[in-house]
């Protein structure tokens, strides 16, 4: 039986094989135009609904076309080293052992000496008595069941001057057996890298001389580095930065979810060991104490906090940048100075003030505890103070976070206010549009276009605002619903992050794999927003529109 | 039938000035309100820090006997003056090497084209996905090899604020691209390298992002409280104000330091607010140059 | 000063959108050439090429004799003004005249001597204390100008330099280029949409669509011979009246037929038609605007119409007319000869006939839209 939701869509039941289909009725753009508002929105409606098969089918196909180009790469490289290796001569071939070799040959001297280096010290570290594969070897790498490190401490009796003492002789440290081996796979990596790089520069060479032009000297590679390569110049400090403090930690703290690095198993007076996907099992504990739980509840706040904490700053902000520049208001300079001000003073001060502000000793929490209907509801719940509530600590939260962005957005409201073509605003007033629906019509959809990604990055912040949250409420009050959670205590107004921080650093048990574990389900969460929010908003997709 | 017309269109007029005025009344109560609100807790750190009588928490406003006794507390009894000049050298450091991060990454993105550019945006936005406070785990157990935690671990919180600055290109790489990409063109065609196209054309047009730049380096390590804390570790030679401070607000210490704790607040604010007020010039302009493109 | 050859240039951006297609052209050493077409064809990202703005995909520019494809942009010693002027905000005009120099280390007395020459022949040397943003349009132009100017380089060129001016300054600004010209001696290579400056600037033009070369050729022979119908329409203004007609061969004699009359093909047109051999046949006839008369209804040759628009330039009107089957025809009728009644008659809504003489035609093939005499 044909059924209707929605006067567009039609279901329909195929006798072949018992399926249901979509189908929709699809309109041309002048019939389009000619709906009314509803029948509009129906429509879109529909057009979404049955879109979402299409944008599906869409990602599969763009991860079918990415592992088939990552496919065709590898092909290519292997065809190129090969055909490389077959046209080369003498001195190319002998640098698929020799690095530098084929540089030397074609005169870039420099480049030649330095792979040549580079693969000495290469060899020689991987060789040499704890060098690289003596790490690798006590790493045991994803063997599960083994320890992290192979010689665990271990105690002595030695007899002193005062008796017999007992101490313990330390053996290999778990975190830095790790940490080596990962070391040393990254430089297994850019060995291999740079073995590919000298062979194709090998290649490039040949194709040079055999047009009869000349390589490049060393000087002028040097040169270059001021000009056509001054990119690499310019990049190299912040990359090299960003992957020793940033990429290399998070893979190892990847690593760390599959081992059982915690207190108990800190690495030197107890070796982890590999557990495999052991850790990941307690995700799905929803019991009392449960991280499935826990994590639930606190993704759900997290979320709920990001959506009000961003978009109730980003519209009272814009009005208040709204009301700061009408025409007629005088002494904006001022306004504006009072709000930026709060920028200004380090958000711990002014955050830590103004919780206690709220206590139940603090001025405003005082002067709210004498109002009867708030009064009642704190006695009724053996509250001491607001921030007992969990429904009053949350809003409380959303307030005061609202009175710390608002300047930012507003001095970014500002700024766009100001972009925005007078003669739109003149034209809609000559049609005939009140100042609300100039509001609308004009600067709400300008102001939504231009700040879409901004929008996506401050929600984001917000899922991992630490500090609001940590310096005003602390994640308390504290959810006995759940109690105790990968380690830490679970509070009503507790981020993922502060939770991650109370896990690492609050807590005795230190329970490392599950900070881990969280932090790669935040990742999951703010990667699959950010890419249904890159999908949708319009003003991602034109980077160079501006220029 | 004419004058009648005449009479409802200068009615309206007048109306609409009337309605006009009102408008802006409204708008002018809601602005003093919003000024009271936002000022409130800087006057009451400021009275509260000037409070003689108690060391508590209380619930007026107004002190009973005005002194400096807590200011003098703070420096004779406390190591806020370790911890203040901690953060000032943090900041001062931070602000140099962070803008030169940052800078050298947004040029690099906003302006010059090779291979691998959309490759390492991506890169780096995923990256940005992870929770960046995880990564402290593992460098706090090498710093504190190295020796920069504890009493070092200003030095530590610098390489750490610094490092990984520039995933923070954002904003400068914004406003970079507001800037015609025909101003490097033409300096190429008149003989200038890459290198000379950065610091002769574009370096001297971007004056305002490399004062936000500045000034949001140096402001960092005054409110940072997560890396720190964990660098740190209840040592407090090494502490920055904000750890340092946030101690006296335990529920244990509350009731000996709290007044104590609003009069370091109005000292630790006075830098940063006056390098803020006098440079608000450049940070609005940063802002609204480069944000709104994120 | 220098020649420059472009020999199979290619432009192809991403995987198969292509910009310029297979570019072959010589420019002698100081000449004047001119790239025009509609926007979008190519003409803008050649010039980039050549300057080295943009990256070659396939063939050669050469200057002077030398492959410049690898060289970057400083190396190849040309000088080049842009659309929007892109002066440097930062500097003072005499800074932004002489910021070639001051990469190379010029010394001072030599900055200044160069600087202040190009000032005097642009009529600037009032403004060299100020920023860009204190002037106006037509100086920041002629500023660009001068900071291209100071270089001494081999080759000059212009990308639109006066698409950003009002009408009044560009006609203005083309003539003083045509001055500019004459003192510094070199090859200019000119980029531009209009059709005018093309006209009036170009020792040769080069018209482009699509990233292909329709026609090279010195003013006088892109707009009396036409290569295709593009040409045609694109050099002149108003644009080229053309229609599909039969051309008609009678005892040795061309005829016309467009819309029901009969008119003689004459001169050197007539001749050429004989010696290419060409029989009846349908085909698209090409007639300017000016080369239409007035003329009466007994004519074989007139062509009833009635006008929609007529625009008055002062010297010459404007017709846009619609001939019976709907087509619409533009015909300039110099003012001069008219008289008031005919003034009168020459307005929205009356009949006309108009004809025109049998040597000003030009033929196109119906289907190639090749000109047919050549």
């Amino acid at each position: 039986m044909p059924f209707i939701i929605n006067p567009y869509i039609i279901i329909k039941r195929s006798y072949i094989n018992s399926v249901y289909i979509f189908t929709m009725k699809r309109l041309s753009d002048l019939e389009y135009l000619k709906l009314n508002k509803w029948k509009a929105f129906w429509y879109n409606v529909a057009l979404f609904i049955c879109s979402i098969p299409n944008f599906l089918l869409k990602g599969l196909r763009a991860i079918w076309k990415l592992i088939k180009n990552i496919g065709i790469g590898i092909k290519n490289e292997f065809v190129d080293i090969g055909s490389t290796f077959i046209k080369g001569n003498w001195a190319v071939k002998l640098s698929y052992i020799i690095f530098g070799l084929g540089n030397i040959y074609y005169g870039q001297v420099m480049r030649g000496i330095f792979f040549f280096l580079f693969e000495v010290i290469f060899i020689g570290y991987m060789l040499v008595p704890s060098g690289g594969l003596y790490w690798l070897g006590k790493s045991n790498l994803f063997q599960v069941g083994q320890t992290v490190g192979t010689v665990g401490p271990r105690k002595e009796v030695v007899s002193g001057l005062l008796g017999k003492t007992e101490i313990t002789i330390y053996g290999d440290d778990s975190v830095k057996v790790l940490l080596y081996a990962l070391l040393t796979v990254f430089f297994m990596v850019a060995f291999l890298y740079t073995w590919r790089l000298q062979v194709k520069q090998c290649r490039i060479c040949m194709d040079i001389t055999a047009k009869g032009k000349k390589v490049r000297s060393g000087k002028e590679d040097m040169k270059s580095l001021l000009d056509d390569q001054f990119h690499k110049t310019l990049l190299s400090l912040p990359l090299a930065g960003i992957l020793i403090f940033t990429v290399l930690p998070i893979i190892y703290m990847i690593l760390v979810a599959f081992t059982s690095y915690d207190a108990a198993h800190d690495g030197y007076s107890n070796l982890f060991s590999w557990v495999g996907l052991e850790n990941f099992n307690a995700l799905f504990d929803f019991g009392y104490g449960g991280l499935g739980l826990a994590f639930g509840e606190i993704l759900s706040w997290t979320l709920m906090w990001s959506f009000f904490a961003t978009f109730s700053n980003y519209f009272l902000g814009m009005l208040v940048a709204i009301m700061i520049n009408k025409k007629g208001i005088k002494i904006k300079k001022f306004w504006r100075t009072v709000l930026v001000m709060t920028i200004a003073i380090p958000q711990f001060v002014s955050l830590l003030y103004v919780s206690h502000l709220f206590d139940s000793s603090g001025i405003i929490g005082k002067l709210l505890g004498q109002i009867p209907f708030i009064s009642n509801y704190l006695n009724a719940n053996h509250f001491i103070s607001l921030w007992d509530s969990p429904v009053v600590a949350k809003i409380l939260l959303i307030v005061i976070n609202i009175w710390v962005g608002i300047p930012y957005i507003m001095l970014m409201a500002t700024g766009i206010l100001m972009n925005i073509p007078q003669d739109l605003y003149e034209s809609a007033r000559i049609d005939g549009a009140s100042s609300y629906q100039q509001f609308t019509k004009i600067t709400l959809p300008y102001m939504l276009f231009v700040t879409g990604p901004y929008l996506l990055t401050s929600f984001v912040g917000n899922l991992n605002n630490f500090n609001v949250i940590y310096l005003l409420s602390g994640g308390n009050p504290l959810n006995t619903d759940i109690g105790v959670a990968g380690g830490a205590s679970v509070g009503h107004t507790d981020l993922l992050v502060t939770w991650l921080f109370k896990m690492t650093f609050g807590s005795t048990e230190s329970k490392y794999y599950m900070a881990s574990i969280i932090g790669i389900l935040v990742f999951l969460v703010v990667a699959i927003l950010s890419l249904i929010v890159y999908n949708v908003i319009p003003s991602t997709k034109n980077e160079e529109d501006y220029k | 039938m004419r004058k009648n017309k005449d009479n409802k269109i200068r009615k309206r007029g007048l109306g609409a000035k009337a309605s006009r005025n009102l408008g802006n009344t409204i708008i002018y109560i809601i602005l003093i309100l919003i000024t009271l609100v936002w000022l409130f807790p800087f006057f009451g750190i400021l009275l509260e820090s000037f409070k003689v009588e108690t060391r508590m928490q209380t619930s007026y406003l107004w002190p009973q006997k005005f002194g400096f006794d807590n200011y003098i507390r703070l420096f004779k009894e406390t190591d806020f003056l370790v911890w203040f000049k901690n953060t000032a050298i943090m900041g001062v450091a931070t602000s140099i090497l962070q803008t030169i991060f940052i800078l050298s990454m947004s040029y690099v993105l906003s302006r010059l084209r090779f291979k691998g550019r959309k490759a390492l945006m991506n890169f780096m936005l995923i990256l940005g996905m992870f929770p960046g406070f995880l990564t402290m785990i593992l460098i706090y157990k090498v710093f504190y090899d190295f020796g920069l935690t504890a009493n070092m671990a200003p030095l530590g919180l610098i390489i750490v604020y610094c490092a990984s600055s520039g995933m923070g290109y954002y904003v400068s790489k914004g406003f970079f691209d507001t800037i015609p990409k025909s101003l490097d063109e033409a300096a190429r065609v008149d003989g200038a390298t890459r290198f000379q196209v950065f610091y002769k054309v574009i370096m001297p047009l971007s004056k305002p992002i490399v004062i936000y730049t500045i000034l949001m380096g140096f402001m960092a390590p005054w409110g940072d409280f997560m890396m720190a804390s964990y660098l740190i570790h209840e040592n407090s030679q090494g502490m920055n104000v904000a750890v340092g401070m946030f101690e006296w607000l335990s529920r244990a210490n509350m009731n000996l330091n709290y007044t104590m704790f609003c009069a370091a607040g109005v000292i630790v604010a006075i830098p940063v607010v006056a390098v803020f007020l006098a440079l608000q010039k450049y940070y609005v302009e940063g802002v609204t140059g480069g944000a709104v493109k994120g | 000063m220098a020649s420059v050859k472009l020999t199979n240039v290619k432009k192809i951006y991403g995987k198969d959108t292509v910009a310029v297609q297979d570019f072959n052209l010589d420019i002698a050493d100081k000449e004047f050439i001119v790239f025009v077409g509609p926007s979008g064809c190519g003409k803008s990202t050649t010039l980039r090429m050549i300057a080295g703005l943009e990256d070659i995909s396939a063939g050669t520019v050469e200057i002077d004799g030398v492959v410049v494809n690898d060289l970057q942009p400083r190396d190849r010693d040309i000088a080049m003004v842009f659309q929007n002027y892109a002066l440097y905000p930062h500097l003072t005009v005499f800074e932004n005249m002489a910021f070639s120099l001051r990469l190379k280390n010029v010394p001072n007395d030599i900055v200044y001597e160069k600087v202040t020459q190009a000032a005097e022949i642009l009529g600037i040397t009032d403004y060299l204390t100020r920023k860009p943003r204190a002037l106006s349009g037509g100086q920041r132009q002629r500023v660009a100008i001068g900071r291209a100017m100071v270089r001494d380089s081999k080759v000059f060129l212009m990308d639109e330099p006066l698409s950003n001016l009002d009408a009044k300054l560009r006609n203005q600004m083309r003539a003083e280029i045509i001055l500019l010209r004459q003192k510094i001696d070199t090859t200019f290579i000119y980029v531009t949409h209009d059709q005018t400056e093309a006209m009036t600037l170009g020792d040769r033009i080069v018209i482009m669509k699509d990233g292909f070369i329709q026609q090279v050729g010195t003013p006088t022979e892109v707009f009396d011979m036409p290569l295709n119908l593009f040409v045609a329409e694109f050099i002149g203004a108003p644009k080229m009246n053309t229609f599909k007609t039969n051309l008609v061969c009678e005892g040795g004699k061309y005829y016309v037929t467009p819309y029901g009359s009969k008119i003689e093909v004459t001169g050197k047109k007539a001749e050429m038609l004989k010696s290419k051999g060409i029989t009846s046949g349908e085909i698209i006839l090409g007639v300017r605007p000016e080369h239409f008369v007035l003329s009466n209804a007994s004519n074989p040759g007139a062509i009833p119409c009635k006008i929609v628009v007529n625009e008055m330039m002062g010297s010459e009107l404007h017709l846009h007319v619609l001939e019976e089957n709907g087509d619409r025809l533009i015909v300039r009728i110099p003012t001069v000869s008219l008289d008031d009644d005919q003034r009168n008659m020459l307005t929205y809504g009356h009949t006309i006939y108009v004809t025109f003489e049998g040597k000003v035609m030009h033929f196109f093939d119906k289907d190639t839209e090749q000109n047919l005499l050549i």
